[in-house]
């Protein structure tokens, strides 16, 4: 018997667990070979008002079971977005959430409202997690005051599933977690990257032009496991679990730690087809243990 | 240098010159490494490669029958078919990559092919050749023109150049309609990570993997392009 791998996640119901995350499947039209069967959703590249550039190559590096990246939300704003890519979205079998960015609680909210009953945009993912910004992004992130502001402007304006995505760069990312669900989020994405650096010992200087970047890949899964846990315990509403989940059992413990569903990401650059492989590992580990639906799945979810 | 070869039949079908695959193995590092394609036929395709970090020295310590994957053809290659009678070939160390290819594509449009390829020393050369004519240079004069292949090479209605960016940027210089090979850092190769931006002269950032990584050599931006890509890596 196959599994039932359907989940329902902050006001979405979702085919399965499995969505890809922010930055790492674009607009949901670059990414070769992945057999969509698979995915459950997917979730834009962050996305401003206006278009914006990005920063300066040197844009990435790879590091030790990771990679750095400093892309600064590269993107052709909110006009292109609705004109280009919401209507190939409205033909899709998976919901599209549109991660969203601002420098200021106003322009979250301004974009909730332009993105609003766009046919196409299922949902949005509020980005108060971006380490790659100069305004905004990770600065939202870390302080619950802000954070739950940028929440709240975007709750106002729409009626559609808000999830809001988490900065690790935190000491406690339950009191954020508490913060966002009190100004009304539907759901949480757990974790965005870590701020690293990475030095060139040819020219002595960072390798990133940005200086730092954000770490995600394998190295960062431990540290994300535990971030998506902590917040899991943290709220009621669920935590979507993200952060170096490169194979099924990866996400499997996400799903162990308490997420109902998880964001794969960097994985899709190494392999195209990671969603699916993901997507397929965690059904077959369904059968072979017996579950007939992940509401059978156990869950290491301690309440305090 | 070394030549790899892989059994890639549908790669080796439709790859043209310029154009790369990238390469991933387990174990290996975790991003997969992007090559251009050296030569290709009889269902194979070649890469040229010599150890600059971690993924590249896995990667020459494959053996006979070890499976990596192949990801491609991707990316744009360069464009033959504008009008032309001659073309210059100008390569620079591993950039003689793509020359190959180049060569075989430029002498089906039925050009005349002249092959201009540099080096720091007569070791680093690249020993194969292929063209009408042959210039070779060394930066120390060890073997053929004493100075940089942008200096040696001779002009042509067609010049395509590949080899570390500084080099690239002086033959932007000397041929501003050159087409030209860029070489970044690449995470995913099919457009998704924008990791690896080219600063272009009117403005902003395209991708190396999908735009590029062949351009007009007066469209990119060189000052702002790094020169110097650090390959000290990771395991």
């Amino acid at each position: 018997m196959t599994p039932d791998l359907s989940v329902e996640v902050g006001g979405l119901k979702l085919r399965g667990p499995v969505l890809a995350a922010s930055g790492t499947f674009g607009y949901g039209t670059e990414v070769p070979l992945l057999e969509r069967r698979a995915l459950a959703g997917m979730v834009s590249k962050g996305i401003f008002l206006k278009p914006r550039a990005g920063t300066a190559p040197s844009r990435i590096v790879e590091t030790p079971s990771g990679m750095l990246n400093a892309i600064g939300l590269q993107g052709p704003g909110v006009d292109a977005l609705i004109r280009d890519y919401a209507p190939k979205w409205e033909a899709w079998d998976f919901p599209v959430l549109v991660n969203i960015n601002g420098e200021s609680a106003s322009e979250y909210g301004e974009l909730a409202a332009r993105l609003d009953g766009v046919p196409g945009v299922a949902g949005f993912e509020i980005n108060i997690s971006c380490p790659n910004v100069e305004q905004g992004g990770m600065y939202f992130g870390n302080d619950p005051r802000a954070a739950a502001a940028v929440t709240e402007a975007v709750r106002r304006r729409t009626k559609l599933p808000v999830w809001v995505k988490l900065t690790p760069m935190v000491s406690d990312i339950g009191v954020i977690a508490r913060a966002v669900e009190g100004a009304g989020a539907d759901a949480l994405s757990a974790v965005n990257t870590f701020v690293g650096m990475s030095m060139d010992l040819h020219a002595y200087q960072p390798r990133l032009s940005f200086r730092t970047g954000g770490l995600s890949g394998p190295a960062i899964r431990p540290l994300a496991v535990h971030l998506a846990h902590q917040a899991a315990r943290a709220v009621d509403i669920p935590v979507v679990g993200v952060g170096g989940i490169m194979r099924a059992e990866d996400a499997l413990e996400f799903l162990v730690a308490g997420c109902p569903a998880v964001q794969v990401g960097t994985a899709t650059f190494v392999n195209p087809n990671a969603i699916a492989d993901v997507h397929d590992g965690i059904a077959e580990f369904m059968a072979r243990k017996g579950f007939a639906s992940l509401d059978e799945l156990p869950r290491y979810l301690p309440r305090d | 240098m070394w030549v790899l070869g892989f059994a890639a039949p549908d790669i080796a079908a439709s790859v043209k010159a310029g154009q790369f695959v990238n390469i991933g193995m387990r174990p290996g590092p975790l991003l997969r490494r992007p090559f251009s394609v050296y030569r290709a036929g009889d269902d194979r395709i070649e890469v040229l490669l010599k150890a600059v970090g971690v993924g590249t020295a896995q990667m020459l310590a494959m053996r006979e029958g070890d499976v990596a994957s192949c990801l491609g053809p991707l990316g744009r290659g360069f464009d033959l078919t504008l009008s032309a009678k001659t073309v210059s070939l100008v390569s620079g160390g591993l950039g003689v990559a793509p020359m190959p290819l180049a060569a075989r594509d430029a002498r089906a449009a039925g050009l005349q092919v002249t092959w201009v390829h540099g080096a720091r020393t007569a070791d680093e050369l690249c020993s194969e050749t292929e063209g009408d004519e042959v210039i070779l240079a060394t930066d120390d004069g060890s073997a053929g023109f004493a100075g940089t292949v942008v200096a040696a090479a001779p002009d042509a209605d067609l010049v395509l150049a590949c080899g570390p960016n500084r080099m690239l940027a002086a033959a932007a210089q000397r041929w501003p309609q050159a087409q030209v090979a860029v070489e970044t850092y690449m995470g995913c190769g099919t457009g998704v990570c924008l990791g690896c931006a080219v600063p272009l002269t009117r403005g902003g950032y395209d991708r190396a993997c999908t735009e590029g990584p062949v351009y007009v050599a007066s469209d990119v931006d060189w000052p702002a392009l790094p020169s110097h890509l650090s390959y000290a890596v990771s395991a």
